[in-house]
């Protein structure tokens, strides 16, 4: 019995983190996605007919020679007869991502090498020289890339040239491009070529504005409720809790005509002003408030101090716990929220990250590994909060949840 | 300055300190509730296009409409098969997990966190992770393949009979966890006294759970299967991002075309007559639950 339920509880476990991890990893992919990973690209093995292999690889200087010994069929190059060197074809690639070159070599004299990346301007640079000596027998050769190093458009290379100086022949055989795995270069390019660093700045302005709005002008109102006697408290305070059960989308339309007849549309003010008093924060501190005994602000009051003073320098430093939770529970929801800011902002350097996201997804030509990274962008951030304050999140559900 | 005097202006005084008080919260619920309501109702009864200040009054006639409109009934019929799917599915997989919780085993925050995390989560970042789950060469189909299912090679959503379904799953995924905070800490508040007399009595685990656990919970499931209902009305987001209501209109729901009228075909008299119409929907189950709230207490 007691193993059933730890295998049952462990079996919804993996359920319910899976979809994340899959995210995690999906994001550190380098091309294809998590099951089909491209890490080794072959641009040549020399296998094919010639005529095939010529829509690939071409020769520099006059064409070279594919050689067949036993199974295997290789390149030839040899500088006397005119072959100087190969160029593999690469459409238009990234090289970010790439690691290394690989290939099979063999040669009868010592020999110079050369390896270049041509792009789609037709500028070619060389990243890599190599002096090579006698190899009877075949070797295989890694020579690194550093994408970062190089001057030429890395965005759009379209050649891979392997070239030698010098007298002698050279065997060439299995090229491949390598692909560095795991690699961050996704969250780069995402952070680059989108706009991703901006939305996560305007998620951060709009939602640390709202918690702090939240924090400061719940509390407050909150005061009047636990601690003011005034005409129809009760009514007034049944009305806060009743606006909590409006759908937002029935509120969207009218506030979307009013944002736009103020010229608020794409403004950080259209985002943070119906979030600065929300009704669960009214009613979460009155609740905390009014179990704070009462004989301080009586003794305060004695020693002269307003409402405000109390409010201010007695009520809210006793009430961390509960100001801890209404904070995190907006800075989440803030977060979170779509519908507002979808309808709200139109112009691309005013999306929050979510809806970033989501148009990121419908308007663009993504591969799964950047699509992934920017969920994991878009995601990270709340999935910290909740690894620290766990409790409170919760604490603060469960406190929404009292009040039926 | 005479006593009497004295004493009303510190009771005008208290007054306006109340009303500063109050304040941020009267002129927020005036500007984003109030005038927003009362707003929408006229609205609702233009022909306002949202492009133009041009309106005609055209009384109920955009209500009528809604109910012949063919796409409205679509996703109307839409929102009540995934409410009355996910909202079930959900609260019957959330007690499971609660009564799992607090059969008294070792690690159970470690757990209650572990299934708590997708609600964290944004509903978009949750969509785009389900979106590679169900692509046609996504971890899902990956896995049927390898079990030696033979699977088109397509998306879930994007097959008129799949999609909503592919949905519906994401969804409960997601919002378990949530519920099952809120079964848990209702299944602590019950009172031990109880269990106690009815293991003396030699009663099963399930005869415990039928007879003591589940009516004396009745208020919790109330509440949970009505807020669910009322969140799920008003599903939007994973149907914003993953099918935009397609395919055929399979997937399309009261909200997204709320925002489709609204915001894509600028018909926003239109559009405000369907959010009155969701509105009434969140307000009877609202109503309802009160009620049977109430009668609970009785």
């Amino acid at each position: 019995m007691r193993v059933l339920i730890y295998a049952l509880l462990i079996f919804f476990l993996v359920i319910s983190l899976l979809p994340t991890f899959l995210m995690f990893s999906t994001a550190f992919v380098p091309e294809g996605d998590l099951f089909n990973r491209t890490i080794e690209k072959i641009m040549s093995d020399f296998e094919a007919p010639r005529t095939v292999l010529l829509t690939r690889v071409r020769p520099i200087g006059k064409t070279f020679e594919l050689v067949k010994e036993e199974q295997n069929s290789f390149a030839r190059l040899d500088p006397v007869k005119g072959v100087k060197g190969l160029a593999f074809s690469m459409g238009s690639s990234d090289i970010n991502r790439l690691s290394h070159v690989v290939f099979k070599l063999r040669s009868s004299s010592t020999l110079r090498m050369v390896v270049s990346f041509k792009d789609i301007k037709e500028n070619v640079e060389r990243f890599a020289e190599i002096v090579i000596d006698p190899i009877p027998r075949w070797k295989t050769m890694r020579v690194d890339v550093e994408a970062k190093k190089l001057k030429l458009d890395v965005l759009h290379v379209s050649q891979l040239r392997i070239e030698i100086e010098g007298d002698g022949i050279l065997d060439i055989d299995d090229v491949t491009l390598v692909n560095r795995y795991p690699t961050l270069y996704n969250f780069v390019k995402i952070l680059r070529e989108d706009y991703f660093g901006r939305y996560l700045l305007n998620s951060t302005i709009v939602s640390v504005c709202s918690v702090l709005g939240n924090l400061f002008f719940c509390s407050l109102v909150a005061y009047a409720f636990a601690r003011k006697q005034f005409r129809m408290k009760e009514l007034l305070f049944s009305l806060v809790l009743s606006t909590m059960m409006i759908p937002p989308q029935v509120t969207i339309i009218p506030t979307f005509i009013l944002m736009r007849k103020l010229n608020l549309i794409n403004t950080y003010w259209a985002l943070i002003l119906p979030n600065l008093v929300t009704p669960f924060g009214i009613f979460l501190m009155r609740q905390y408030f009014e179990q704070l005994p009462t004989e301080l602000d009586q003794a305060a009051r004695m020693d002269g101090a307003g409402d405000f003073r109390i409010f201010w320098n007695i009520l809210l430093p006793l009430s961390k716990p509960a100001l801890s939770v209404l904070g995190i529970n907006t800075f989440v929801l803030t977060w979170n929220d779509v519908f507002y800011p979808l309808i709200l902002t139109t112009s691309r350097e005013m999306r929050t990250v979510q809806i970033g996201l989501a148009l990121y997804q419908k308007l663009n030509v993504f591969t799964w590994p950047t699509l992934m990274a920017a969920s994991t962008i878009a995601g990270l951030p709340i999935i910290i909060v909740f690894l620290i304050f766990e409790k409170r999140i919760i604490s603060g559900i469960l406190e929404g949840a009292i009040k039926s | 300055m005479p006593p009497v005097l004295r004493g009303e202006n510190v009771k005008r005084k208290e007054k306006i300190t109340t009303f500063v008080f109050i304040l941020p919260w009267l002129v927020s619920f005036c500007i984003f509730v109030l005038y927003p309501i009362v707003f929408s109702i006229c609205v609702s009864m233009t022909d306002y296009s949202g492009l133009t200040w041009d309106m005609r009054f055209v009384g109920f006639s955009n209500y009528a409409r809604a109910f012949k409109d063919r796409v409205f009934l679509k996703a109307l019929s839409n929102t009540f098969l995934f409410v009355l799917i996910t909202v079930p599915a959900t609260t019957v997989i959330s007690l499971f997990l609660a009564v799992l919780l607090t059969s008294g085993i070792k690690f159970k925050r470690l757990f209650q966190a572990g299934y708590f995390l997708p609600s964290v989560i944004s509903m978009v970042v949750i969509s785009m992770i389900w979106l590679y789950i169900y692509s046609a060469t996504g971890p899902l189909n990956t896995l049927l393949r390898s079990l030696g299912f033979d699977v088109p090679a397509r998306s879930w959503l994007a097959s008129e009979r799949t999609a909503l379904g592919s949905i519906m799953v994401m969804d409960v995924w997601s919002a378990v966890g949530y519920y099952t905070v809120l079964f848990v800490a209702g299944l602590q508040s019950l009172p031990l006294q109880l269990y106690e007399a009815a293991k003396i009595d030699g009663a099963t685990k399930w005869q415990i759970f039928k007879r003591i656990t589940l009516p004396l919970l009745k208020p919790t499931i109330l509440f949970v299967v009505s807020i669910n209902s009322i969140r799920s009305f008003q599903i939007f987001t994973e149907i914003f991002t993953l099918t935009g209501g397609g395919p055929a209109n399979s997937t399309q729901t009261i909200v997204h075309y709320l925002y489709d009228v609204s915001f894509r075909k600028f018909e926003m008299g239109y559009g405000s007559a369907i959010a009155y119409v969701l509105f009434f929907i969140v307000l009877a189950i609202t109503l309802l639950q009160r009620k049977m709230l109430k009668g609970e207490q009785l």
